[in-house]
């Protein structure tokens, strides 16, 4: 290493809180995007994998309607099409009793007919067991090594299974053992049992959920064709992998969103890096100037500046990259368990490590750092001997420059609005937008910190006397070193207020449409799988029995499907309204010239869908449009009736009435109930009539009130994510701001050895440094107010319209804010503590020393 | 380089700096010329330019009129990157404030100026350690520079100066912070290995004593050089 670099890295090594904050600082960033990616990557490659394992060597696929594909749809084909290479296919989630939050998937297959589809289940290349064998016992099943290891369950050995909140027994009776690492992957968490087997014990019999085909390339189309021309209108041919393509196309904007949280905390970390080299470069500009003199070049002095800089990013990224690791390892529960609340079943077995990953997240880190020394490297470059000899200050050149950063500022406020005002859907514009205007902000607080700081010192004058006014004096006469650090806190603190107002808004929201939605007394729906979304059907007749218990007055029934149609995976329900549920929706639009009873009598009738808010922004779709499905009778079309405000799928929902239904699918399932009492009507004996009359003990029977908190818990748990990321962005930030106020008052050792010399006390210079960083704090706090505010808007109205197609009402608790601008206070006056302790402790002779 | 072609050569060099809506002239139709091994010390009160007048004859800046050659080189003509790059061959600096890394020893301080012209070879190690044992600092080679006295601290910097064999060594009130006994020992030194390796040297000072060491004084007022008559030294 030559000399002038060895002086650099020697200059971070003697003062260790430039050198551990910045890599703690970088590395906090880059963990935080590292982890958030692993955990993305992690459930995405867990679905990728178990999808492809599962789907073998498909080449296409039938899919069901609403109803599914009739299983006797593979005679059908092998008679009408010749076709013979085909495999159905149900599929369904349990879990094991141990681990009940991991799902399992139980995988019901045809043993005869799976030798070219997935040839590790029958007997081919790889396989250990022969798959004919599940015919021959009852409850008979396949895992592979690894479930049955963690199942702790051994070959020939019985073990339970919760399906549908039923224990349900099957006995192992071989292990999978392929192979090839990919299928390995593929098959954990994979229960494979026979076709009959997992119809019963999904409880849906004579219902595939698809059949794959092997076509032939070369004859594919024309095979298609002949498939096509036998199928039921609703069952749709797909090419293998596309319903995993449209659920991962689902799940994209909430990637997209935590991604970009996730890239907050980065900008933090550059804002620190920003300010580190700063102080560095300003600290030793005589050194940079000595240099010059000595003759080295420009070029000579930002290399140098970029190498330490690089040299920081560098050890920022590594400790960031295992600290991602670690904190991965966390977030990807979170992660999965919010897909499966509100998207699709996920198993994840652990944190994959994909190096690309990793190496993206180191590289970001290095990236950022580079990018953010680049300001104060240059800087160092523009050091002449001649001025640093001088000593002429950079304050003069800094303050020439508030203004034009000002400016820019401005102007990039204006950029950020213009690209969220001017385009309508783009998320990925609303991103830029916002981070447009939140790197503007931070270049116009250093102007407003001198406006307000204005306001201010004569009031510190007259209250905290000669200290508060040369308090306040500090901050604007080193604007060099105060401005980085009050813009930082300012947008640290207006992201916690901005994340906090938008999540107590959609929060408030949720609460206030569970208000309206949650109208009857009881609800009740089969047992919960492993998401939060009401799956499996009632026992039949249920709807009859619970209108003839006393006490209820009427019945709302509710079937809901998730199925592949022109849509996209689209979510459908048939609903028997009773007339007091009518005030459960919402209406945000509704088709010109109806009434509520006409809109209500018309849904009843069947003659009209109601589609919830997310589901017509999705399909741009409005009252008086029409929405179209593939029934098992033909086409079948549907006017908008309403639009109606719903929180509850994100993917949107379609309502047709029950009556439409039956019209279109032969299908008579109940999946939940909703139920109305009498006034005064006690819960629990019609709770106990529903479980005797339907001898079923396992029925999800819940009042109006648990339901409620039922869905504000799943609420909160796919918050749980944004709010860890919230706490992780400001702890960067926080980590910045500390030591970007302690430089700077570390800096201000001579100044305050001088003012100790003329005689000020320990506790004095004390109530100088903690009224200064107080006074930042404050100002950043008060500035940080407007943006937080701003930028909730642009959260609440713009980000999750665009993302997940809702609007929210927005509230803003004046606690929250007060809670901001005492967190910027409290944080300030936490970063005084260590430079007042010191100064208290350090002889003034020390203090002036010359370095 | 002969005698036909000097060390240093002024011509009615001019500088002068913006304040606010006014021009302020600090040196006017200057004009100068030493011989190579040639001593001269400028004299004149604070804000006269002596300071400017370095940083024009270092290349550190450029004059508004006029020609500044060192060695038969047109500093004016070179880019700024080339000035630098003349200045890390050709000239030495000593400062007020001493100016050393802190971050590099004292030994590392002296190579620094011989790793920037690219000269790490052995031959230029065993000088360094040479003029280190000259400024009687040998055994402090691996000390930082807080732990040296200020006396001690100028004598590395005169030997930094002189470490890559500069022709021309411009010092800067060399002496200005420090004490008057310690200040004539760093002139000594400086001057003896100055004198002893035929290098010219310019140097400020406000000390008229230390101005009696060099072969001829020129006044600095008005920003114009005037040489002082020999018997007024």
């Amino acid at each position: 290493m030559s000399l002038q670099f060895r002086a650099g890295f020697r200059h971070l090594l003697r003062h260790p809180w430039n050198l551990l904050l910045p890599v703690l600082g970088i590395a906090l960033g880059v963990a935080v995007t590292v982890a958030i990616d692993l955990a993305i990557q992690s459930s995405r490659e867990a679905f990728r994998v178990s999808s492809e394992t599962v789907a073998g060597r498909a080449t296409h696929q039938i899919q069901g309607g609403v109803t599914g594909v009739a299983d006797s749809i593979p005679a059908l084909l092998l008679r009408e099409t010749g076709v013979r290479a085909l495999a159905p296919v149900v599929e369904g989630w349990g879990s094991h009793p141990s681990e009940p939050d991991r799902p399992l998937r139980l995988l019901g297959i045809d043993p005869f007919s799976e030798a070219p589809f997935r040839p590790y289940l029958a007997g081919g290349p790889g396989a250990e067991v022969d798959g004919t064998r599940l015919l021959t016992e009852r409850g008979a099943a396949f895992v592979s090594r690894a479930t049955a290891d963690r199942l702790g369950v051994a070959e020939n050995e019985a073990f339970t299974l919760l399906v549908g909140g039923g224990l349900v027994e099957l006995r192992l009776l071989g292990v999978l053992e392929p192979e090839d690492e990919w299928s390995r992957r593929g098959l954990r968490d994979l229960i494979v049992v026979d076709l009959s087997e997992a119809q019963a014990v999904l409880g849906r019999g004579g219902e595939l959920d698809r059949i794959d085909l092997l076509l032939d390339e070369a004859v594919a189309d024309s095979v298609l064709e002949r498939i096509r021309a036998v199928l039921p209108p609703e069952l749709r041919v797909e090419p293998a992998g596309s319903r995993e393509r449209t659920m991962e196309e689902m799940v994209r904007a909430f990637d997209l969103n935590l991604t970009a949280l996730s890239l907050l905390g980065l900008v933090f970390g550059v804002f620190l890096i920003y300010n580190t080299m700063t102080f560095s470069v300003v600290r030793r500009r005589r050194h940079f100037g000595t240099l010059r003199a000595l003759g080295v070049t420009r070029g000579g002095i930002l290399k140098s500046v970029l190498g330490e800089a690089a040299f920081l990013g560098v050890a920022g990224s590594v400790v960031g990259v295992l600290l991602g690791i670690l904190l991965g390892r966390g977030l990807v529960r979170l992660v999965t368990r919010t897909i499966n609340d509100l998207y699709f079943v996920v198993s994840v077995e652990g944190l994959a490590l994909p190096p690309d990953v990793l190496l993206r997240g180191g590289l970001l880190g290095i990236f950022a750092t580079l990018l953010a020394a680049l300001p104060p490297a240059w800087e160092a470059t523009s050091v002449s001997a001649r001025e640093a000899l001088a000593r002429s200050t950079v304050e003069t050149r800094v303050r020439a420059l508030i203004p034009v950063a000002a400016g820019i500022g401005v102007g990039l406020l204006g950029l950020g609005g213009a690209l969220i005002l001017l385009t309508e859907r783009s998320l990925g514009a609303a991103f830029t937008g916002l981070f447009a205007i939140i790197v503007g902000a931070a270049l116009v607080v250093p102007i407003l910190t001198i406006v307000l700081v204005g306001v201010l010192r004569p009031l510190l004058r007259r209250t905290v006397g000669i200290l508060g006014a040369m308090a306040a004096r500090g901050v604007v006469t080193a604007l060099s070193r105060t401005a980085p650090a009050v813009a930082a806190l300012v947008i640290a603190v207006s992201v916690t207020v901005g994340l906090g107002v938008m999540i107590q808004s959609f929060r408030g929201s949720v609460v206030q449409w569970l208000d309206v939605t949650l109208q009857a007394d009881l609800y009740v729906s089969a047992p919960g799988g492993v998401s939060a979304r009401a799956e499996g059907s009632l026992p039949e007749g249920l709807d009859e029995l619970a209108r003839g218990l006393p006490g209820v007055v009427g019945v709302s029934t509710y079937r809901g499907a998730e199925f592949d149609s022109d849509y996209g995976r689209t979510r459908l329900v048939g609903l028997d309204l009773d007339p007091r549920g009518e005030d459960a929706f919402d209406v945000l639009e509704r088709m010109g010239g109806l009434s509520d009873e006409g809109l209500f009598e018309r849904f009843r009738a069947g003659d009209g869908a109601l589609i919830s808010e997310p589901f017509a922004f999705r399909h741009d779709l409005s009252a008086g449009d029409t929405v179209r499905f593939a029934s098992a009778r033909g086409p079948a079309a549907f006017p908008v009736l309403a639009v109606f405000r719903d929180y509850g799928a994100e993917m949107g929902t379609v309502m047709i009435g029950r009556v439409a239904w039956d019209r279109g699918w032969d299908d008579r399932r109940i999946t939940s109930l909703g139920i109305f009492l009498e006034p005064g009507a006690s819960e629990g004996p019609i709770e106990a009539g529903l479980r005797s009359g339907s001898g079923s003990e396992l029925l999800e029977v819940r009042s109006n009130q648990e339901l409620r908190q039922l869905t504000l818990e799943v609420f909160d748990r796919t918050f749980e994510v944004t709010r860890v990321l919230r706490l992780l962005a400001f702890l960067v930030a926080f980590v910045g701001v500390l030591s970007a106020l302690m430089a700077l008052q570390l800096e201000r050792s001579r100044e305050l050895g001088v003012l100790r010399a003329n005689g000020m006390t320990p506790g004095q210079t004390w109530g100088l440094v903690t009224a200064q960083t107080g006074l930042m704090g404050l100002v950043s706090g008060i500035l940080a107010l407007p943006l937080g505010l701003l930028m909730a808007v642009i959260m609440i109205h713009v980000v999750n319209r665009r993302s997940f197609g809702w609007t929210l009402e927005m509230t803003v608790s004046p606690m929250l804010l007060a809670q901001a601008v005492g967190l910027a206070l409290a944080g300030a006056l936490l970063a005084g503590v260590y430079p007042s302790w010191r100064m208290a402790r350090t002889s003034p002779a020390e203090a002036l020393r010359d370095e | 380089m002969t005698r036909s072609q000097p060390a240093l050569e002024l011509v009615d060099v001019e500088k002068g700096y913006q304040e606010g809506g006014r021009r302020h002239t600090v040196l006017s139709e200057l004009n100068l010329r030493l011989e190579p091994g040639d001593f001269i010390a400028l004299l004149g009160p604070s804000g006269s330019g002596k300071s400017t007048l370095l940083n024009l004859i270092s290349g550190i800046d450029g004059p508004d009129r006029g020609e500044i050659r060192v060695a038969g080189v047109d500093l004016h003509g070179l880019s700024e990157r080339d000035r630098t790059l003349f200045r890390r061959d050709h000239v030495g600096f000593v400062f007020q404030f001493f100016n050393l890394i802190p971050t590099l020893t004292v030994e590392e301080n002296l190579l620094l100026p011989l790793e920037l012209a690219g000269r790490t070879r052995d031959e230029d190690r065993e000088r360094v350690r040479g003029l280190l044992g000259r400024v009687g600092l040998e055994d402090r080679a691996g000390a930082w520079p807080d732990r040296l006295s200020g006396g001690e601290q100028q004598r590395v910097a005169v030997a930094r100066s002189l470490a890559h064999q500069p022709s021309l060594v411009l010092a800067d009130e060399p002496t200005g912070n420090l004490d008057q006994a310690t200040g004539t020992w760093v002139l000594d030194l400086l001057e003896e290995l100055v004198r002893g390796s035929g290098t010219t040297m310019v140097m400020v000072t406000h000390s008229e004593n230390a101005a009696a060491r060099a072969d001829r004084i020129y006044d600095l007022n008005a920003g114009r050089l005037e040489l002082r008559e020999p018997r007024t030294v």
